[in-house]
């Protein structure tokens, strides 16, 4: 009875409309909408814009002006003319991808990687690594674009380099710093420092700094009676002075995640070590390490992912040069798309780079998902 | 006297040991303390070059202190070229980018973190995954849509791509979910809508996660190079990062060293001065933005 009288009152049961406005789903999705209408606009889009345009000849000068032309980009990026197979093509290079495969196998047996994605994973290492990479140009034959696998080389090359160098200085300045006072915190700003300078600062300062006759690294080798080297016009030089030049810029960022990594490690686990009688290096390698597992992937990741990106300092500073030694993927990209006005073919190669980087990281997620 | 004369020879080993240890801890201050001073010497070097006169740097470049210190090169920054222009652009961009950041992230992050509603198994794993889209990569698409509607050169150009960062989204949910239910629903009992919940109790709990957010994207933001040098071509329209990099080898470089680092100071100023300030949210920001813990 009361409940067929409520149903007729329309104060006491408001309308859908009004029911739905008050409801959870609607306001949740009112904090939304402005958010996910952006994301979706100007992050997500343009994703699936990259898949598409890579399909076809576009004009950069006019672009309503484009042609389907399927897969004839990745041809081009992939493809050469007299292609041959070579078991020692580039071996080391190879080699060092095989070395994948012990890792894969030990992920798989500490019960991290199952079967199936470890016989996937070792298929696939040797499919790319044992046959793919030996696939290149014969005599008389060419890359259709030599200047792709030439810039991707230098940004492997870069990451190569660059990684355990900044994660290593990184977790020994962290480990270093990692103590309480005033002088300390002192020191760690100024580690951090260079972080906060624009990449354009950053060129400004070290192309500067190593220029064998205004610099200070010229100035110091004069000092001690050495010829100045011209870094940066060098093709041995160019790129390690590259890869000094961002560590000095980018290791306090990961001398940051390594102190916040060392701080979450019990305290209580050294002092009971300290009681046992162990030593520096013992606790370093007992406690210290394990404890870091988790950051210790973190910064890699990060680091790799970071170094694939690598632009604005090769860009500013050589101009990818000399004699194309530092010309990194970006930097084809970018001329690709705004030099030579080919927008379908330089978002092909954005995607392939942005494959090879979710590649990457869901390769370390994999390996080591008890830590991630 | 004698005493103290014989106090070396009656100390334990242990007491020994532990003087050792001092000795080599000191040993190790001090390297690490002439390893920082050598490691922001190339700062240094820019600020004395930047207030060195031109002309004296014609002949020295290697001063740590500047030679006859003058302020000529930076009025050279004020008076010769775009620097104010392209600082001022800047400034624009960073703070709508960091204010719409702010805002933005902390909505959606309120809403995934404390609102339970249809549709967020599928929205927040939507989200997550613009964390893997490399920015640096996206470039290419995203020019083009700005050139269809032909909207480069413009502040907006400059700003959206970097609002659309789910990386505030991210680090606002991790801080909301780590608030305790009671404070909030005393507030929804007391018969407060979703919004005033939101904006009353909520958003000033969230100062501190805040803070970190918006000096971290404030960092990135100013310090944006690929976006700025594709989408803002004309030369009134550059931001300081990529105004100061078009000079870079443009530049007279013997004679006009001192007005070039000058324009790096200025380029760095903001920065350097939020970086003093606010130390402690910029790790933090880093931290929680890179690993997901306050």
């Amino acid at each position: 009875m009361a409940i067929a009288l409520d149903q007729k009152t329309p104060e006491v049961t408001p309308s859908g409309f009004r029911r739905w406005v008050s409801s959870d789903t609607f306001s949740a999705w009112a904090f939304l909408l402005p958010f996910l209408v952006i994301y979706l606009l100007f992050l997500l889009y343009p994703v699936i814009q990259a898949v598409i345009m890579g399909f076809y000849d576009w004009d950069f000068l006019d672009i309503s002006d484009r042609t389907f032309i399927g897969l004839e980009n990745y041809g081009r990026m992939f493809w050469g003319t007299n292609m041959t197979w070579d078991a020692t093509h580039i071996w080391q290079w190879r080699l060092v991808g095989l070395l994948g495969i012990p890792l894969v196998i030990r992920a798989h047996r500490r019960g991290s990687v199952s079967r199936t994605a470890m016989i996937t994973l070792v298929v696939g290492f040797i499919a790319l690594f044992a046959v793919a990479m030996g696939v290149h140009p014969g005599a008389d034959g060419r890359w259709y674009d030599s200047q792709f696998w030439g810039s991707f080389g230098n940004t492997v090359l870069f990451t190569v380099m660059s990684t355990p160098a900044i994660v290593g200085l990184g977790l020994g300045l962290a480990i270093a710093l990692n103590r309480p006072g005033r002088l300390v915190g002192f020191l760690r700003t100024l580690f951090f420092a260079p972080y906060v300078l624009s990449v354009a600062v950053l060129t400004l300062i070290w192309a500067f700094l190593l220029n064998p006759t205004t610099g200070l690294v010229g100035a110091v080798f004069e000092g001690v009676g050495l010829e100045p080297i011209n870094w940066l016009n060098n093709t041995t030089w160019a790129m390690p002075a590259i890869v000094v030049t961002t560590l000095w810029w980018t290791v306090g960022f990961n001398l940051v995640l390594f102190l916040a990594g060392l701080q979450d490690i019990d305290k209580s686990q050294y002092e009971a070590a300290d009681i046992d009688g162990a030593n520096g290096w013992e606790k370093f390698q007992f406690i210290t390490v394990p404890g870091l597992r988790r950051t210790t992937l973190l910064v890699v990741t990060l680091q790799i992912i970071a170094s694939f990106q690598i632009f604005g300092q090769v860009f500013i500073m050589t101009r990818g040069g000399p004699n194309g030694a530092t010309r990194v993927s970006i930097q084809h990209i970018y001329e690709s798309g705004f030099r030579d006005f080919e927008l379908g073919y330089s978002s092909a190669m954005s995607l392939f780079l942005f494959v090879v980087m979710v590649g990457i990281s869901v390769l370390q997620f994999k390996f080591f998902p008890e830590e991630a | 006297m004698t005493a103290t004369a014989t106090a070396p020879a009656t100390r334990t080993a242990e007491e020994r040991a532990h003087g050792r240890s001092v000795l080599r801890g000191r040993l190790f201050m001090a390297l690490l303390f002439v390893a920082a001073i050598i490691w922001i010497i190339p700062m240094v070097w820019m600020f004395s070059l930047s207030l060195t006169p031109n002309e004296i740097l014609q002949l020295d470049t290697t001063n740590l202190l500047p030679q006859s210190p003058t302020l000529e090169n930076f009025s050279d920054v004020i008076s010769v070229g775009l620097t104010p222009r392209w600082f001022l652009n800047s400034m624009i961009v960073t703070g709508v980018t960091t204010l719409f950041t702010l805002i933005l992230s902390a909505m959606a992050g309120y809403a995934f973190a404390r609102i339970d509603f249809k549709g967020k198994k599928f929205a927040y794993p939507l989200v997550l995954a613009g964390l893997m889209v490399p920015k640096e990569a996206m470039f290419v698409p995203l020019f083009l849509m700005f050139a269809e509607v032909e909207q480069h050169n413009t502040f907006h150009a400059l700003a959206l791509p970097r609002i659309a960062a789910p990386l505030g989204v991210f680090i606002m949910t991790q801080f909301f979910t780590a608030i305790p239910n009671e404070i909030e629903e005393a507030a929804r009992v007391d018969g407060a809508t979703r919004w005033k919940t939101f904006t009353t109790v909520m958003l000033p709990m969230a100062a501190p996660a805040l803070t970190a957010l918006a000096i971290f994207t404030f960092v990135l933001t100013w310090n944006d190079y690929l976006w700025p040098l594709v989408s803002a071509t004309q030369r009134e329209m550059f931001t300081i990062t990529t105004g100061l990099a078009s000079l870079q080898g443009n530049f007279a470089q013997a004679t006009e060293l001192g007005a070039l680092m000058a324009r790096g100071v200025v380029a760095s100023l903001p920065l350097l001065i939020l970086f003093v300030i606010f130390q402690r949210q910029l790790i933090r920001g880093i931290s929680i933005g890179s690993g997901g813990k306050g």
